[in-house]
């Protein structure tokens, strides 16, 4: 089983050392994609940092100044916590996913190669509603006089309805259903590449079931599990219309304070210095793991 | 009963698994995933469920179940403002999905095969559309449409804005897949005497097919739904469905969007199904 | 063999474009954005438009068939472009983004427009059906004389007691926010409105709000956050009709859909006082086409078209001709129609400028806790 790792790793590297030097062909294809980050990425990036340097007056007008003050509002302890709050729920939803996706994707992956597209197409069609709807048909199935609690009480299993909506737990449920595709799709393409003969090896080698996977089947689709894991968390931890409507907007997230601050807070330098800091904070901590990895 | 034993059964002690494998084989670890799945699919579909029936119910606020009736679906019939917002997020997603999908593909690849100078800094700065908070992705483009680039607010902004946030998950996906290629894959079909173009075309493309069918319907789902980015960079042609939709909260959600969304889904499971039909057809 | 999934790909996105390939994108949208700055270019008075109108407003504020009609009596084509908020409208709006015939802005943002010079002036003279709006919306104070804008819809906030659930009774927002009441209430996620109630029961001016008296309804509104269930805005009947709280602090709008739905909801205005609202529509400098949007304001404000709006979004109308072609039950619900005593101690909200960003992070440190 080690070596089995063992040869996945030397393919790696291998790989990593074969990367070639790009020629004119390669830069005029690699260009559309540079040409629209930097068009479309680092300009608003610019734009957005100049921003949160810049004054707001008026009922909008923006001057562009250069102060500080943005920044040094940022560090108390109230945006501190909200941000904290964010990457906690996100944190949460990710794990959450992983634990219930995983299964299913690699269900998905070892399904017959027929059914493989239709699986991963059902599990987004569900996606393809409106999201005000589908969340709303939440709140029907949570809500005090709703579908749960209609069942439960009838069946007799409790006295009286519970609080199932407006919770953190109803936050971190719609977060989950709502980026469950995202974890399910990249683990599958991992799963659906891995190789029966090698895990049959495994098991004629003497592995039990446990260090199959641990040894073998987990680190073959750990790329496709950690992309699943960022494809969640990064985007989750700015959502907010999830929290708003099922978790009645308790506790404030960062999305939505930022979003605040470019309606009802009439402070927009503010929200694109907190926009700014997420930013900072989440290329360091990538840089910091890329490094590592690299090491 | 046994329903639920297979579906907990991954929750269960090592030595009980372990049991169950050596007895039964890898067989019965596929009936015990499928149970899991069937179990997340019911998740997924419940809602969805929900929202079908309450198609047909006739009650405007649609909170309890009020009686039977086909209205919704006359006045959806009717209704061009829902229908065109509708159709214009379905164009908007279909391009945006195919520039989605070609840019992360080409360009996870171009990164992976190649090793071009600030590699790490554009491996970083593929995650900002995914971090930053729509609002400031919206305002900034918004910015930048009327004021650099001087480009009129229709379908033209909002398709970009949309593919800039999609791509990045079609190349963290197809990054994923290129993990595991096997690096002599291309070098053979090199060796065999295609240009690296052909090479990538023939190779790598059906290698990375599943990972690129992933990335476009994530991109598809996600443009579809989009509705901050798309309030500051849409004209007012280009009005997709989400924000129709939005402010109908206020006097409670027209029914005939449960009309809409239910005939899509339909529509699409059916066309799911008939070309897998037509696909075995041809096969046999 | 293997379904060829590239071509099922390939098969679907074509449906899907073509599906949403009927129409075009029509070629005047390149024709209407200039891109230049709002504050720069001033409006050209046009004798001849094009027969088109640019609405920016609320979504689902004007219904389809008032719209459908206009375009049947005049033959000028309408597109609607919808925001939730009127920060949401402003940011657009001062981008430059769009070209926008009318907006609806509300009381406390048509001060700043009009402070700013965005907005043109409205000629009375094709707009003679402004003489159906009560005397007492006319000329209000943030619009002397209705220079710039003719009043829409109006509305106030209040109390929305499910009288099933909660048998006291309830007169003012000091017994709402009770600790018998603790995460049974729902409010709107606006933090000015929340705010302004803790000011009113301090008998605080409500439209000068400053370090001081934040400072003195901190304590009060820290009082209150905690026993807030549910902050919404947006459809905050939701949770009152589904039973998930049973008492809220909602607009007047939300609360008459609530009396109609069901006897068992009770309407009360705090006797601490309320605040009004006022929604009108207004031509922003960059309009296009400021005659056609004068016709439609004035179409609008004509009674048979003012009871449609009122029948789909039963708010406060200021249409005294259209009010009279309501039904006894329209006229008779509370919600929508407070007295002419209540009204006349309600204040309108005015522009609170930078304190804005104040008293947000004031309710929202509060949430936070």
């Amino acid at each position: 089983m080690a070596g089995i790792a063992a040869t996945s790793a030397a393919a790696t590297t291998a790989a990593a050392t074969y990367k070639r030097r790009p020629g004119l062909m390669s830069w005029l294809v690699l260009f559309p994609l540079i040409a629209w980050l930097l068009l479309f990425v680092i300009v608003p990036t610019v734009m957005l940092v100049v921003l949160s340097f810049a004054e707001q007056t008026g009922l909008g007008t923006i001057t562009l100044t250069f102060t500080l003050e943005n920044y040094q509002r940022a560090f108390s302890w109230t945006w501190l916590k909200v941000f904290g709050t964010s990457v906690w729920y996100a944190l949460l939803t990710t794990i959450i996913c992983v634990i219930v996706g995983y299964p299913v994707a690699f269900f998905i992956g070892r399904a017959p190669a027929s059914m493989r597209n239709i699986l991963l197409t059902l599990v987004m069609i569900p996606f393809w509603t409106s999201f005000l709807i589908r969340t709303y048909s939440w709140i029907t199935i949570l809500s005090k006089e709703g579908l749960i609690n209609s069942l439960l009480v009838s069946a007799q299993i409790i006295p009286e309805p519970i609080t199932l909506l407006y919770t953190p737990f109803a936050s971190v449920l719609g977060l989950v259903y709502n980026y469950l595709p995202f974890m399910i799709l990249p683990i599958y393409t991992s799963v659906e590449r891995l190789d029966n003969a090698m895990i049959e090896a495994a098991y004629d080698l003497g592995a039990g079931p446990v260090r199959a996977f641990s040894q073998v089947i987990l680190p073959l689709t750990a790329p496709g599990l950690t992309a699943g894991a960022l494809l969640v968390f990064v985007p989750s931890i700015a959502m907010f219309a999830i929290t708003n409507l099922m978790g009645g907007g308790i506790p404030p997230t960062i999305g939505d304070v930022i979003y605040k601050q470019f309606t009802s807070g009439r402070a927009q330098p503010f929200g694109a210095a907190l926009g700014t800091l997420l930013l900072l904070i989440f290329v360091v901590c990538l840089w910091g793991t890329r490094r590592q990895r690299e090491d | 009963m046994s329903a639920i034993a297979l579906a907990l059964l991954p929750f269960l002690p090592v030595p009980v698994r372990s049991f169950f494998r050596k007895v039964h084989g890898p067989r019965l670890q596929q009936w015990m995933l499928g149970g899991w799945a069937l179990l997340v699919f019911a998740f997924l579909y419940i809602p969805i469920l929900l929202l079908v029936i309450f198609s047909f119910n006739d009650s405007r606020l649609n909170i309890q179940w009020e009686g039977f009736t086909l209205k919704w679906y006359a006045a959806l019939l009717e209704n061009d403002t829902l229908i065109h917002a509708f159709k214009n997020s379905l164009f908007v997603a279909s391009i945006t999905t195919v520039l989605a999908t070609v840019l992360g593909t080409v360009g996870a690849w171009m990164l992976y095969r190649y090793r071009f100078p600030f590699q790490r800094a554009i491996g970083l700065l593929i995650f900002v559309p995914m971090v930053i908070p729509e609002v400031l992705m919206g305002v900034s483009l918004l910015a930048e449409f009327v004021h650099l680039l001087k480009i009129p607010l229709g379908y033209t902004t909002l398709i970009i804005a949309h593919t800039t946030f999609c791509f990045p998950f079609v190349l963290v996906g197809v990054q994923a897949r290129l993990h595991g290629l096997d690096p002599f894959l291309e070098e053979a079909a090199l060796d065999l005497g295609a240009t690296p173009l052909k090479a990538f075309w023939l190779v790598i493309v059906p290698y990375l097919m599943p990972a690129i069918i992933a990335g476009a319907l994530m991109s598809f789902t996600l443009s579809l739904d989009e509705y901050i980015v798309s309030v500051f960079t849409t004209g007012a042609q280009s009005q997709t469905l989400p924000l129709k939709v939005y402010g109908m909260a206020k006097v409670g959600l027209n029914p005939q969007l449960n009309a809409l969304s239910t005939l899509f889904i339909v529509g699409t499971i059916f066309l799911v199904l008939f070309s897998e039909f037509l696909t075995r057809r041809k096969s046999s | 063999m293997k379904t060829n999934p590239r071509h099922l790909l390939m098969a679907s996105l074509a449906v899907f474009a073509i599906a949403g390939c009927d129409r075009p994108p029509k070629p005047d949208v390149a024709k209407e954005t200039s891109g230049q700055a709002p504050m720069t270019k001033a409006a050209a008075p046009v004798s001849d438009e094009e027969k088109k109108l640019n609405i920016f407003g609320w979504s689902e504020y004007i219904p389809q068939d008032v719209i459908d009609q206009f375009t049947e009596e005049t033959g000028i084509k309408v597109s609607v472009e919808n925001y939730a908020s009127n920060e949401e409208m402003l940011a657009k709006l001062l981008a430059g983004g769009g070209t926008y015939d009318l907006i609806q802005p509300s009381e406390y943002v048509i001060e700043g427009l009009a402070k700013e010079n965005l907005l043109v002036p409205i000629d009375h003279a094709a707009i003679p059906n402004l003489k159906n709006i009560a005397p007492e919306f006319l000329n209000m104070s943030f619009d002397p004389g209705n220079k710039f804008t003719v009043p829409y819809m109006a509305g106030t906030v209040g109390i929305v007691v499910n009288t099933d659930l909660v048998k006291d009774d309830i007169k003012s927002f000091n017994d709402v926010f009770v600790e018998k009441n603790k995460k049974n209430i729902v409010v709107l996620d606006d933090a000015r409105e929340i705010v302004t109630w803790a000011l009113l029961t301090q008998k605080l001016p409500i439209n000068d709000i400053n370090d001081a008296s934040l400072e003195k309804v901190k304590p009060i509104l820290s009082q209150w956050i905690p026993l807030v269930k549910v902050f919404d805005s947006d459809s905050p009947k939701t949770a009152l009709i589904n039973g998930d709280v049973a008492i809220g602090v909602v607009w007047g709008g939300e609360g008459a859909i609530l009396l109609n739905t069901d006897k068992k909801f009770k309407w009360v205005i705090p006797s601490e006082g309320t605040h009004l609202f006022v929604d009108s529509l207004a031509i922003p400098k960059t309009a296009k086409h400021p005659k056609n949007a004068e016709a439609f304001m004035n179409f609008v404000l004509r009674p048979d078209i003012s009871k449609k709006i009122s029948d789909v979004f039963p708010y406060l109308n200021p249409n005294m001709a259209a009010r009279e072609l309501l039904t006894p039950e329209q006229r008779a619900n509370v919600a929508s129609f407070p007295t002419a005593d209540e009204i006349a101690k309600m204040q309108t909200f005015k522009d609170i400028g930078s304190q804005a960003s104040q008293v947000d992070e004031t309710i929202t440190t509060l949430k936070a806790q």
